[in-house]
């Protein structure tokens, strides 16, 4: 009887529930509305396959910084340093393979890119969760660090790369491949284990967290090894991509980051939003940036616009936190 | 090398009952130079609920922590069951059958009332090496806990945000109720609650009592030691100077007590 009561009860919010699932997957609708509009005005975008197939693979670089970023952002943490550890990891990799010549098989030259993402990553986890440096400030330095030190390592484009180092991120088929199973595969351990939880409690209240025995240091330290390690990923996909490492290699990729991040519905405080949204966001940026360049805009304009979007996404986040307050306000009353 | 903890009752009411639930005996805690604790000896029976209360300050945190692992005593011995027990960690308390629910009742607010309740505790599935959450049996146990010991139809898929502050503290209940403890320790159930919410929650811990779990309620409201606990017990500047049935005390006596130590 009291089962049949609390499914009344679901019912008597259901109402406030709908505007809530809704607002958190509100990125589903936009895409599709961007989608119609994209079809309706420059066509050529979904009827070419080339173009299709050229859009999902030059999307996979930011892609996985989107997903390092997210990981970060679930846990309630921000991580300005993404691009920087793609770059340089990417850049310090090159410089071993190619210029010092120190180090000739491909695939010890992956280990050393992850490796890199995975210790800078993970040096920012302890200086968070261990010395409680700011999340902000201790990755903007990063930021700064790592951006300065990938220039001082060259100021030059890195060629020469060992095939077998750019094979991943130059097929299409095997990048897309790979920012796909990266996103599935860090969907199902969010939502299917003990770790995945802990980061959602940690993000929703990290004190909280601490109270009922999650391991909050550890926790912290292990989602900025995991975003260290996909902004390596990205740096390699972005190395195969272009079949060399440029000193400006994942610049400025933070901030269409936060914009997919963000419009994809995780959330800026942590503890809410789902992988597969942030995936969603990314699909969104890169359909907008494909749809201008195929319109013939000025490659200058689509850096606008990609500002504009960030600000239309925390327009969005903004006016999402109001109505969800206003929401829960009146569901907690109840 | 369990021992019987001598009997110290004073004849008005048992201070010391050797076959209390949980008993604490000749606790000292000590921060520094502050003596947060000292010399208490303390029982609480299987199956009540007994209050504890005092002024700030007077040692009623001190000694729930002691009891729920957060701080070991600097001497005395805890009994369970009879048989004298360390806890150096929350964990250990939990592993012997102690939750606490504490006054912040942290929870997450996000995240929905069956994850609140099984934070850290997920009923899981092996899958070769790995461990699953199974997130059906996360929500029938919830149900069942929520049906069993709350008494309020609280929907195990709704966040926590959308409760109010009475149903939070039955979730906090609840998560507590998770781990099956036999002792339940309460921090301020109902500070900062509304009439009909505090109402609720007190109506929540009498159903866990007669459920057969043993409850310790730290309060500084006198109201509420009186509508719910069997017996009490006072602190004043440390020790503990009356344990008595809540039949056999006025609000005046206590009042004297928290404030001098002794009855008026």
């Amino acid at each position: 009887m009291r089962t049949s009561n609390i499914v009344t009860r679901q019912f008597d919010r259901l109402p406030e529930q709908s505007v809530l699932i809704l607002l958190e997957n509100m990125i589903w609708p936009i895409l599709a509305v961007i989608s119609l509009l994209v079809l309706a005005f420059v066509p050529r975008v979904f009827t070419n396959t080339a173009t299709l197939q050229l859009m999902l693979f030059a999307a996979v670089p930011l892609g996985l910084i989107v997903l390092a970023e997210s990981v970060c952002l679930l846990s309630g943490h921000f991580d300005l340093s993404v691009g920087a550890i793609a770059g340089f990891s990417a850049v310090l990799t090159a410089m071993i393979l190619a210029e010092w010549s120190l180090v000739s098989n491909p695939i010890l030259g992956v280990v050393i890119v992850v490796a890199v993402g995975c210790v800078i990553g993970a040096t920012n986890g302890i200086m968070i969760a261990t010395f409680g440096v700011n999340p902000f400030l201790q990755t903007l330095a990063f930021f700064v660090i790592f951006g300065g030190g990938k220039l001082a390592l060259t100021t030059q484009p890195i060629s020469g790369l060992p095939d077998g180092y750019t094979a991943l991120g130059s097929s299409p088929i095997v990048a897309i491949g790979v920012l796909l199973a990266s996103f599935v595969f860090m969907a199902v351990i969010f939502r299917y284990t003990h770790f995945g939880q802990a980061v959602y409690a940690v993000g929703s209240d990290k004190e909280a967290a601490r109270a009922v025995g999650i391991n909050t240091e550890r926790t912290i330290i292990l989602v900025y090894t995991l975003s260290g390690f996909f902004c390596a990923l990205a740096g390699l996909m972005l190395t195969g991509y272009t079949g060399l490492v440029s000193p400006d290699i994942a610049d400025d990729m933070v901030f269409s980051a936060f914009a997919a991040a963000i419009i994809g519905g995780i959330s800026l405080f942590g503890g809410r939003g789902k992988l597969l949204g942030a995936l969603g966001g990314v699909l969104l940026l890169s359909l907008i940036e494909t749809s201008l360049n195929v319109a013939g805009f000025d490659p200058t304009l689509i850096e606008v616009v990609n500002g504009i979007v960030l600000l239309i996404a925390i327009l969005l986040y903004n006016t999402k936190a109001n109505i969800r307050d206003r929401v829960l306000s009146a569901g907690a009353s109840t | 090398m369990s021992s019987e903890p001598p009997d110290t009752t004073d004849g008005r009411d048992p201070a010391h009952e050797p076959t209390g639930k949980i008993a604490v005996e000749n606790v000292q805690k000590v921060f520094g130079r502050i003596v947060a604790l000292e010399n208490v000896t303390l029982s609480i029976r299987e199956n009540e609920i007994l209050a504890l209360v005092g002024d700030n300050g007077a040692g009623k945190s001190t000694l729930m922590n002691v009891l729920s692992g957060v701080h070991e005593p600097t001497s005395g011995e805890i009994y369970l069951d009879g048989e004298s027990v360390e806890f150096d960690s929350p964990e250990s308390a939990r592993n012997r059958g102690i939750e606490t629910v504490y006054q912040d009742l942290a929870l997450m607010d996000d995240l929905d009332v069956a994850t609140n309740i099984f934070m850290g505790n997920f009923p899981a599935t092996e899958i070769g090496p790995f461990r699953s959450i199974d997130w059906d049996e996360t929500y029938e146990r919830a149900e069942a806990i929520i049906e069993t010991h709350l008494k309020r139809d609280i929907d195990p898929h709704a966040e926590v945000a959308f409760h109010s502050g009475g149903e939070r503290q039955l979730v906090a209940i609840a998560r507590a109720l998770a781990f099956d403890p036999d002792i339940v320790i309460l921090d301020e159930p109902t500070s900062a609650l509304s009439v009909d919410a505090t109402a609720l929650v007190r109506e929540t811990v009498r159903n866990l009592r007669d459920n057969g779990k043993t409850i310790i309620v730290v309060s500084h409201s006198l109201d509420e030691i009186f509508q719910l606990a069997d017996r009490v017990g006072v602190l004043y500047q440390g020790e503990i100077v009356e344990v008595a049935s809540t039949d056999s005390v006025t609000k005046d006596d206590l009042s004297s007590l928290m404030v001098s130590g002794e009855r008026s």
